[in-house]
Order: C-alpha cells, then structure tokens, then sequence
C-alpha cells in the first residue's frame, strides 16, 4: 500500500514547505534543466551531477523528506535499471574505445557502464526533487500554481479554471480512491481473494473483482459530486477568489536565485567546455560549493528560529 | 472456533506524524458459540478490532488466536498461511454493498465458496440456499447485482460470507440503513445461524439490537476495551458510565418494577415476554 502513496504531501513546517508552490515548480523546472545539461568529458559529468545529488539530499534533508522512501523509489526502478544496463551494454556507444572487462566475446565498455549511470543518477535525481515538490507542498496549492502559470492562456480562451478545477479534484481523490481500493482488497480477500499470489488466471480474476468495484464507487462518486457542486450553485465561469493568496516572500526570491544560480553555472561550465585542467575551475567549484553550503546552513539557522517562536 | 486477543496493540502509520494507535492493550476472549456484540462510539476502533480477527490487520504488538491459527505481531509464531483462516472467520463489512462484481447475483455469492474450493456446481447450490435465508427469491439469482436496490445488494453481500460456511460470521453494522422490518428479519437470519451453532459478531450502535439478541457484549472506548459482559449487567447499572443510549425494553422494565412488578431479565428479550410476565403476574390467563 505505501507504496503507491510516496511522494504523498505530508505536513511539516520548514523553509521548503513554507515557499511559494510557483517558485518551487519554477525551481523545479530550472533545476531539472541543471540536472540534464551534458558535459563533454566523463569526469565532468559526474562532478556535477554529484555536487546536485549532494544538494538535492541536502533539500531533501531540510524538507525533511524521508530517505526511506527516496530509496523505495530506487527499488522500485531495478528493473528499469537493469534493462537500461542491458541496452547499454548490448548497443556499443559510439566512441566507445576504453572495454572494462570482456565475457566470452562480448567486450564491455566503460562507455556503456558510465552512460547507464548516467541516466539512473539524472532518472534519480528528477525522482526525488518532484518527491520533495509533492511532499512538500499541498496539492491544492500546486494546482493554483498551475492555475497562475496558465494565466497567459486565457488570452486565447484556453479553459485554464476549468482545468485546474479538474486537476485539483483528480488530485483530491487519489487519497480516497487508496482508501476504496484497500477496503475493497480487504472485502475481497475475506473471501478469499489472494492479490499477492496464485495463478495468472486467479490473479486475473482478483483484479477484476477490485476493479469493478472500484468503478462503479468511483462513478457513483464523481455523479454525486457533479450534483452537489451544481446545488450549490457552481459556476466555472464565474469569477472567484481563493481562500488562501498566494505572495511571493524573500525567501522565494532566494530559492529562485539560488535555482537560478545553479542552472546557469551548470550551463556555463558546459557551453566553455570546462574541465577539471581548466584554469581556476577548482577554486571557482569550492567557492560556489561553499555559497551554496553557506545559504542553506542560513536556512537551517532560520528553520531553527522559527520552531523556537 | 475460540478466539482470544493477547494484550493487542495496534497502530495506524509507522512514523509520528501519522501514526494513531487505534487499538490498546486489548485483552479478550469471544467464547465459542456465543453471540457478541461489540458497541462503542464513532472512531472507538470496532472495525480495527473485527480486522484482526481474520488477518486482515497483523497487530503491532501481542498475539491474536482464532482455533488453531496464531496471528501475531511476531512473525515466528504467526501462522505461515492465513488463507484458511477466512474461510472460517468471515467478515461482512460495513458498507458491504460496494465488493458486488460478478455478472449476477448467484455468481457473485458463490464466489466466496470458489474460492475455497468448492466445486462450482456445489457453490452455486450454496449461494441459491443462502441467499434463500436472506431473503432474496429466485427472480433475482440471474441479475446483474448492480440493478438491486442498497438493502438488496447488502444482502447478497452477507449470503456471500455465509455461502463460505464460516464459523464464526463477523458483521460491521449489518443493519444500518434497512428498514424496521429489515433489521428484524437481518437479526433473526442471525439468531438462526446462532442456534445453529455459528459464533456471531455483530458491530452495532443500536442497543436495542443489543439487548434482543446478544448473549455477550463488549464496549471499547478510544481503542480499549472498556467492558466485557453481559448486556444486562451492563444496562443493568453502567450504562451512563460509557455514555450508551438505555435500550427501549430497561427502560420500560424500569418503569414497571416502579409500579411492583417482578422480572427474570435472563427471561426477558422481546415485548411479548413482558406482556406474558405481566399477564401471569396479574393472575390472569395467558396473553392471547
Ligand atoms: N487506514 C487508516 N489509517 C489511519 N487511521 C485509521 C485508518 N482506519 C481507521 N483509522 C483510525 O482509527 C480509529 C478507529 O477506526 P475504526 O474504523 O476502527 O473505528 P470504528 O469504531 O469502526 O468507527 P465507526 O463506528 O465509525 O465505524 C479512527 O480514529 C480512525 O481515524
Ligand atoms: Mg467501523
């Protein structure tokens, strides 16, 4: 069961939780883009990609997102992880010239060994920042960020309430659609429904008996719904205001620069090809390093005050 | 089957901020045969209770025994496959209506059996017999459960767990949203199965219900069990002390001792039985 509901919203009070929902999927967004920049040498590539591993588990760390289940979601990607190993050893990379070790007449290249961790650490990275985004912040508010971000769309009548309306009740419901679906599994194993094993044939059956169910409820649901926001007089083109408002602080505008700061040194240190031989690149690294460990430790300072008051 | 809880605890969550711990410290023996009801307020843990009975939830701490199955927070001692154990305990839930699935009703019924085992031919014999006792014609065995009414579906979902000829039939309030007659017609269907030989555990929040047909009744307050006894001991004197509504009947019965009556309450179940203690005490003939 837990292991549907990772990456769930889970109230705590902290710097991240506290920022703006737009920032954090504004920083999201400029993250990622650090994190799928690509470097012209091996060395480069894993430098940075471990200084924002380091940086995303310090996130993690101070929005006190469980490591538990960041690595749940690692195990819940060994097959992927295989399978890209696999194509990656199979399909020969393209300058691929350094072989690692040779089984039988097959050569393995460190080229392939390195691509696939590659892709496991950036696939891993993009896993736990949208964990830190999702368990950090309330659904609801994300979907007024979307709201906010689609704004632009209204020029060209896109529907961007309605959307957003929709998002927010789709997200509303995954909870309770968890609870449906463990009390209709419970229902059916009384009578002697086994989900974990058995025949494909069985197990086809026990499938069916949890969705259907699941089905009908969920239409029943959503047919009440309907009914009960038309009775309350609903109108989606209406104008509306919403109970909580969203204003940026300064320490969004921080988040946002330090975001920022990170995608734009990420791009620079690819687009001037920079390498660990480059001049002054070392002192450059350990001075931002120690810019980025100097803002957080601040942060952690600032979390601390608050819990005293 | 005898079932005994070994000081249970049990926790909703695994980390702080989620974590509830909705059953504690429970200790209790349901006796072979008997006809339990458990009572307690919204929220009190009943249905967490009845989930442990099966299985279904494994306690955090202490041990559950059903016959010969152990289901422990120990995973040494717990018994390998709980499978079998819910063929014995059956569990009807609250909301039972909504686990309906099959092409129709029959099927649906004989779902459970197959499940088990049971021939296929055997277990729609089982479903047309029980649903039979619940109260559901033939007219309805070929249609689609999903175009019977709330109460009818209900019914078919308790058939469902009677047609696995359990020993012990747990119910999570079985009655709520029938009607006067239905609830009736439900709690006698129970008291059969009770003469019968099947030990009965009802969830419910009418103590009327209570009354008429437990022969043992339990009261849990915020996860503990509170009480555990008779249901005349307990509408005898301490029923304010859990904040329980009288049942109908105490109070009548109170009224007419006031007024110099004599009554066995062993002997006492229905209003039929007052008026024959009445009749006889007056000296006159036998209630006609
Ligand atoms: N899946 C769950 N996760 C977390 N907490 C739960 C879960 N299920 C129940 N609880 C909590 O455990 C407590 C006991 O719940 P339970 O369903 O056993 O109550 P109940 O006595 O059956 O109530 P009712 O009379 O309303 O059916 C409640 O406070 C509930 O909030
Ligand atoms: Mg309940």
């Amino acid at each position: 069961m837990s292991s549907i509901t990772l990456g769930r919203y889970t109230p705590r009070d902290t710097f991240i939780h506290r920022l703006d929902p737009r920032i954090k999927i504004l920083s999201l967004i400029l993250l990622m883009v650090a994190i799928f920049i690509s470097y012209s040498t091996w060395e480069m590539t894993f430098i940075i990609g471990g200084i924002l591993l380091v940086f995303i588990f310090l996130l993690a760390a101070i929005s006190k997102t469980s490591f538990k289940s960041l690595f749940k979601s690692l195990r819940a990607m060994w097959f992927l992880i295989i399978f890209l190993l696999l194509i990656n050893i199979l399909v020969k990379p393209r300058n691929a010239v350094n072989i690692a070790f040779s089984i039988g007449s097959l050569d393995i290249y460190w080229e392939s060994i390195f691509q696939s961790l590659k892709i496991i650490l950036r696939l891993f990275l993009m896993i736990t920042l949208t964990m830190i985004l999702t368990t950090s912040t309330k659904p609801l508010d994300l979907t007024y960020a979307l709201e906010w971000f689609m704004k632009p769309l209204k020029l060209i009548r896109f529907p961007t309430h309605e959307v957003a309306m929709t998002i927010s009740i789709a997200l509303r419901f995954i909870p309770t659609l968890l609870i449906e679906v463990e009390r209709i599994m419970k229902a059916q194993t009384s009578r002697g429904v086994d989900f974990k094993h058995g025949k494909i044939s069985s197990r086809f059956k026990a499938i069916i008996s949890l969705i259907v169910p699941l089905f009908i409820s969920s239409f029943q649901r959503a047919e009440e719904l309907a009914d009960s926001m038309e009775a309350r007089g609903y109108n989606p083109k209406a104008k509306r205001t919403t109970y909580h408002k969203l204003h940026f602080a300064w320490n969004d505008l921080f988040a946002l620069l330090l975001c920022t700061i990170f995608m734009a040194a990420t791009i620079v240190f690819s687009a001037m090809d920079f390498t660990i031989k480059t001049p002054l690149f070392v002192p450059w690294l350990i001075i931002g390093i120690c810019g980025v460990l100097f803002y957080l430790f601040g942060i952690g300072a600032e979390n601390a005050r608050r819990h005293k008051k | 089957m005898k079932l005994k809880f070994n000081h249970v605890d049990f926790y909703y969550g695994d980390k702080a901020p989620n974590l509830f711990e909705a059953l504690n410290d429970i200790d209790c023996e349901i006796k072979e045969k008997s006809f339990t009801c458990i009572v307690g307020h919204t929220g009190c843990g009943k249905s967490t209770f009845i989930q442990q009975l099966n299985g279904l939830l494994i306690p955090t701490k202490g041990s559950v025994f059903a016959g010969d199955f152990v289901v422990s927070s120990n995973k040494k001692e717990r018994t390998k496959k709980l499978r079998p154990l819910r063929q014995k305990v059956g569990i009807v839930f609250q909301f039972s209506e909504y686990q309906l699935f099959e092409n129709s009703v029959e099927e649906d019924v004989a779902f459970g059996p197959t499940n088990f085992g049971v021939k296929k031919e055997d277990a729609l014999k089982l479903a047309h017999e029980n649903l039979l006792k619940v109260g559901i014609d033939e007219s309805f065995f070929k249609k689609s459960p999903f175009e019977l009414s709330g109460g009818e579906r209900r019914r078919v979902a308790i058939a469902g767990i009677m047609a696995m000829q359990p020993e012990v039939i747990v119910l999570d309030e079985p009655t709520v949203g029938l009607d006067p007659r239905g609830v009736k017609e439900m709690m006698t269907l129970f008291k059969e199965l009770h003469d019968n030989g099947t030990t009965i555990i009802v969830v419910t929040h009418d103590m009327n219900l209570v009354y008429g047909y437990a022969t043992d009744v339990i009261v849990m307050d915020h996860g503990k069990i509170v009480y555990q006894g008779t249901p005349n001991e307990l509408f005898d004197k301490s029923v304010d002390e859990y904040s329980l509504e009288t049942p109908l009947m105490t109070h009548l019965i109170q009224e007419l001792k006031q007024k110099g009556y004599k009554f066995d309450l062993q002997q006492i179940k229905s209003l039929d039985d007052i008026v024959d203690v009445i009749a006889k005490q007056k000296g006159g003939a036998k209630n006609e």
